[in-house]
C-alpha cells in the first residue's frame, strides 16, 4: 500500500470514528439526561431568589392555577424559612392517574425528588417502584393525620407518601336556576337531610331547556358523565359516588368487588337516568357547553348553564371567583330512598419521595413541611380543601360557615380501597361508567369485566 | 492458470469474493458503518429488547420477572387489546384510502397551469407542516356540536349536525378528518409522479379522441400507481400508529377512557396507557410486538395485492 492511500485510509477512518462518537454521544445514551435549564425540562415556577449554594430540590405538580398558585406560596415560605434549601417547583403534565412524566423521567435518570401523587395510587405506584419509603420521623406523623388518608399512604408496612389534602362532596344546586323553573330551593335545603333522587331528578327536569332543534340548551342536572374529555364524571358523579350512596363497597380483602349489588345498583341508578334523558342529547350538550381542554370559568355550573352538580369543597373557592353573585347552595348526595343513609367519599393527594433522590433530607424536610401544619394551613385557606391534620380539623378559624359544612361530612366519609391497582381499577371503573352510560351495555355487563381486568393484576401484586 | 496468476486476474467462484471484492466490500462497510451502527443500536437492538420484555412482568422501573407466554394469554382475553385493534383497523382502513384520493386530487389542482398556481400549491401544503397536537386543539374548536363551523355548514345545506367526539359513531371519521390535514405532503410526492409523466403519451391520446376522463384512466392512474402503492405502505404504517390525535382529543387519557366507548382507543394509545399509566410495561412489550408482527404481515400482503395493479413501466408491451 502507498503511503498516499495509507494517508487517505485514515483520514476516511478518523472522518468515521468522529461521526459515530457524535452521533452516539449524551443526546443518544439510554441514561442520558439533558442538562438542568435545557429546552427539555419545563421551566419551575418557584426558586428564582434562593440563596447561590442552596441544595436544590426538584417538585413536581400536576396541579395548575389556581390550586398551583397556592402551592407555589407554600413553596416560597418553606425557602425563606429554609435558606439553605431551595425547592424548584415545576407544573407538568398529568393527572390523578397519568404519571407518564414522572417514569420517564425517572428511567431517564431525570426524575424530580418530590412528586404530588393522587393519594389513592400510592399504593400501586410503590409497587411499581416509582416512589421510595419515607424514613422513621415521617413514620411518626402517623398519629396527627386523619387514619383513612394515613391508611392510603401505606404499602406492604412502608409509608411512601405523606397526606396533603382531602375533601368532601355533596349536591351543589343554582337557586336562581331553581327558582326561575318554578320551583322552591328550600325544598334542597341541608336541615332537611339529603334529598332523594327522584325529588332533584323532578325539579331537574323543570330546569331542563331545549333549543330549536331539540337539543339541551341548559341541563337541569348531570348526576353522571360524560365529562370534557369524554367517559366517567361530569364533575363528581363518578362510580365511587354512586356506589356508596347505593351501599355498595368496592373491595374486600384483597378482592376487588365491582359486581357488589350496591355497585351495581349505583350504576344501574346512572343507566336508566341517561335512558330517560336520551344519552346521545346529554353527550351532546357536554360537548358543546364543556368541550376538551376547556379553562375554569367555562365550566357550566358557573356560566348558568347547569341547575345542579355533585361536586366538592374546593369549588366554594371556585364559586367567589367565577361566579360571585350567582346564589348557590349545597346539600347531602341524593339517596334512592326517602330516609337512606347519606354517603360521601373523601379524596386528596399527598407528597410522595421518588427514588434516587440527590437531596433525600432536604427533600424529606420539605414534605413535612409541606404536609404539615404550615403547608396544609394556607391550602385549605386559600383553596377550601380540607386538611388531613386533626389538629387543623379541629381549628374553627379555618373552616366559614360554607366550608364547615364539608368538614362535617368527614367522619362519615367513604374512601377509596388502598389496594395496588387503584389507578389501574378507577380507570376500569370509568370505562365501565363510559359504556353504562351511553345504554351500550348493562352495569352487570360492564362491571364483571371490570373484575375480569382488574383482579388479575391485584392478584400478580398482592395486598 | 498458473498458480502464480494475480489476484486481480483470479476468477471468483460464486460465493467467494475476490480480493478487490473483499477490498470494495470492507470500504462499503465502513463508509455505511455510521449508519450501520445507529441502525443496530437504535433500531434492531429496541426490537429484540421488546421481543424480551414482552415475555416478562415489568414496570419500567423494578427489574423484569420472566413469566413466559402469560403475557400474550392475557391479550387474548382482554377485550380493550381487541378494541384497540378494531378501532385502528377501521381508522386505517378508512384514512388510507381517502388519503390517497385527496392527495391525488391535491395534486391534480397543483398541476394545473394557471398563473398562479405557486400560491395554491403553498396554501395546499402549508396545513401539513403544522404540528400534530396543535391542529387537534383547532379541531376541537371546529368540530363543537353546538358553535363549531363544521356544523354550522353541514346545517346550513340541510345535513345532520353530528356530536362529532361525543358520539362513538364519529369519532373515528373526526380522526380520519383531522389526519387529511397532512395531504398536502403525500400531495408534493404525488404532483412529483405526475409530472414524470411523458406528455407525448397525452397529446397521442387527444389525437385519438381520448376525453380528460379517459386520459386520466388509462394514463394517469396507471402510471401513478407505483406512487400510490408507495402512498398506501406509508399510509398504512401511519395508521396503525396512529396516536397523537387521538390523544389529544381524549384529553391526554386523564379520563380513564379514550373517548366515548374507547372509540378512540388506537393500538399505539392502548401501548402507551399500559406502560405509562399502567406501569405494565411489559405487557405493553408485548402489544408492540403483535402490532410489528400485524404491520409486516399487513405490508406483505399489500405488496402481494399490488403485483396485481402496480404498473413499473418496463413490461414489454
Amino acid at each position: 500500500m502507498t503511503s498516499s492511500s495509507r494517508r487517505s485510509r485514515s483520514l476516511v477512518l478518523g472522518s468515521l470514528v468522529a461521526l459515530v462518537v457524535g452521533a452516539c454521544g449524551p443526546t443518544a445514551s439510554p441514561g442520558g439526561s439533558a442538562s438542568p435549564g435545557s429546552s427539555a425540562e419545563p421551566t419551575p415556577v418557584t426558586g428564582a431568589s434562593c440563596a447561590s449554594g442552596a441544595t436544590e430540590v426538584k417538585f413536581w405538580t400536576s396541579h395548575t392555577p389556581p390550586d398551583s398558585d397556592t402551592l407555589a406560596k407554600i413553596v416560597e415560605a418553606f425557602n425563606t424559612a429554609n435558606t439553605d434549601i431551595c425547592v424548584k417547583m415545576t407544573i407538568v403534565p398529568g393527572g390523578e392517574t397519568d404519571i407518564a412524566k414522572l417514569l420517564t423521567a425517572i428511567r431517564g435518570g431525570v426524575a424530580p425528588d418530590v412528586y404530588m401523587a393522587d393519594r389513592f395510587t400510592v399504593p400501586q405506584r410503590a409497587e411499581e417502584g416509582a416512589l421510595d419509603a419515607l424514613p422513621a420521623s415521617s413514620e411518626a406523623k402517623k398519629s396527627e393525620h386523619v387514619e383513612f388518608a394515613w391508611n392510603e399512604t401505606q404499602y406492604k408496612g412502608k409509608t411512601y407518601a405523606l397526606p396533603f389534602d382531602t375533601d368532601a362532596r355533596a349536591l351543589w344546586y343554582n337557586k336562581d336556576l331553581i327558582t326561575a323553573a318554578g320551583e322552591d330551593p328550600a325544598q334542597l335545603d341541608i336541615s332537611k337531610g339529603a334529598p332523594t333522587i327522584e325529588l332533584v331528578t323532578r325539579i331537574a327536569d323543570k330546569i331542563n331547556k331545549l333549543d330549536a332543534s331539540g337539543n339541551y340548551e341548559i341541563m337541569g342536572w348531570m348526576p353522571g358523565g360524560p365529562g370534557d374529555s369524554g367517559p366517567g364524571a361530569f364533575d363528581q358523579g363518578w362510580h365511587y359516588t354512586w356506589g356508596f350512596v347505593h351501599g355498595g363497597s368496592f373491595a374486600e380483602g384483597c378482592d376487588v368487588t365491582p359486581t357488589n349489588p350496591g355497585v351495581v345498583a349505583g350504576f344501574q341508578f346512572l343507566y336508566d337516568w341517561q335512558k330517560a334523558h336520551d344519552p346521545q342529547k346529554v353527550a351532546r350538550w357536554v360537548t358543546t357547553n364543556w368541550p376538551p381542554q376547556s379553562p375554569q370559568q367555562s365550566f357550566p355550573f358557573w356560566t348558568g348553564k347547569l341547575g345542579m352538580t355533585i361536586s366538592g369543597d374546593w369549588q366554594i373557592a371556585n364559586a367567589k371567583k367565577y361566579a360571585p353573585n350567582t346564589n348557590f347552595g349545597f346539600t347531602f348526595i341524593p339517596v334512592p330512598k326517602e330516609g337512606d343513609e347519606t354517603a360521601t367519599w373523601a379524596g386528596g393527594w399527598s407528597m410522595a419521595l421518588i427514588p434516587n433522590s440527590k437531596a433525600k433530607d432536604q427533600a424529606v424536610k420539605f414534605i413535612e413541611y409541606a404536609t404539615g401544619p404550615d403547608g396544609q394551613r394556607v391550602y385549605t385557606k386559600d383553596t377550601t380543601h380540607l386538611p388531613t391534620l386533626t389538629a387543623l380539623q379541629q381549628d374553627a378559624s379555618l373552616f366559614d360557615e360554607q366550608h364547615k359544612v364539608f368538614l362535617d361530612l368527614l367522619p362519615d366519609a367513604k374512601n377509596r380501597p388502598p389496594l395496588a391497582v387503584g389507578g389501574i381499577y378507577w380507570d376500569a371503573l370509568t370505562q365501565a361508567q363510559g359504556s353504562v352510560e351511553l345504554n351500550s351495555k348493562t352495569p352487570q355487563e360492564a362491571l364483571e369485566e371490570v373484575e375480569t381486568t382488574v383482579q388479575p393484576r391485584l392478584d400478580e401484586v398482592g395486598c | 492458470m498458473t498458480a502464480a496468476a494475480t489476484s486481480a486476474e483470479r476468477r471468483p467462484s460464486r460465493f467467494n469474493l475476490g480480493t478487490i471484492e473483499r477490498r470494495n466490500l470492507r470500504w462499503g462497510l465502513l463508509f455505511i458503518s455510521p449508519w450501520l451502527i445507529g441502525f443496530v443500536i437504535f433500531g434492531i437492538f429496541p426490537i429484540v429488547y421488546t421481543f424480551y420484555l414482552s415475555l416478562t412482568r415489568y414496570s419500567g422501573l423494578r427489574d423484569p420477572i420472566f413469566v413466559g407466554t402469560a403475557n400474550y394469554e392475557r391479550m387474548l382475553a382482554d377485550p380493550l387489546f381487541w378494541k384497540a385493534a378494531y378501532n385502528t383497523l377501521y381508522y386505517t382502513l378508512l384514512a388510507v384510502p381517502i388519503g390517497v384520493v385527496v392527495a391525488m386530487l391535491l395534486a391534480i389542482a397543483m398541476n394545473q397551469k394557471v398563473k398562479e398556481v405557486t400560491v395554491y400549491r403553498a396554501i395546499f401544503y402549508l396545513p401539513s407542516i403544522l404540528p400534530v397536537f396543535a391542529i387537534s386543539f383547532v379541531f376541537i374548536v371546529l368540530l363543537n356540536p353546538g358553535y363549531g363551523l363544521v356544523n354550522w355548514l353541514l346545517t346550513a345545506v340541510g345535513l345532520p349536525s353530528p356530536n362529532w367526539l361525543g358520539d362513538p359513531a364519529y369519532t373515528m371519521i373526526a380522526l380520519v378528518m383531522i389526519a387529511q390535514l397532512g395531504a398536502g405532503q403525500w400531495a408534493l410526492v404525488f404532483l412529483a409522479g405526475l409530472r414524470g409523466i411523458p406528455t407525448e403519451l397525452y397529446e397521442s391520446a387527444e389525437i385519438d379522441g381520448a376525453g380528460a376522463f379517459r386520459k386520466f384512466k388509462s394514463i394517469t392512474l396507471p402510471l401513478m400507481t407505483p406512487v400510490i402503492l408507495y402512498d398506501i405502505i406509508i399510509g398504512l404504517s401511519f395508521g396503525l400508529q396512529v396516536f397523537t390525535s387521538a390523544f389529544i382529543l381524549t384529553g391526554g387519557g386523564s379520563r380513564g377512557a379514550a373517548g366515548p366507548d374507547n372509540s378512540l382507543l388506537t393500538f399505539v394509545y392502548y401501548v402507551y396507557k399500559q406502560a405509562f399509566q399502567f406501569g405494565a410495561m411489559g405487557y405493553a412489550a408485548t402489544l408492540s410486538v403483535v402490532l410489528f408482527i400485524a404491520s409486516v404481515l399487513l405490508a406483505g400482503a399489500v405488496f402481494r395485492w399490488a403485483r396485481g395493479w402496480v404498473f413499473y413501466g418496463s413490461e414489454d408491451a
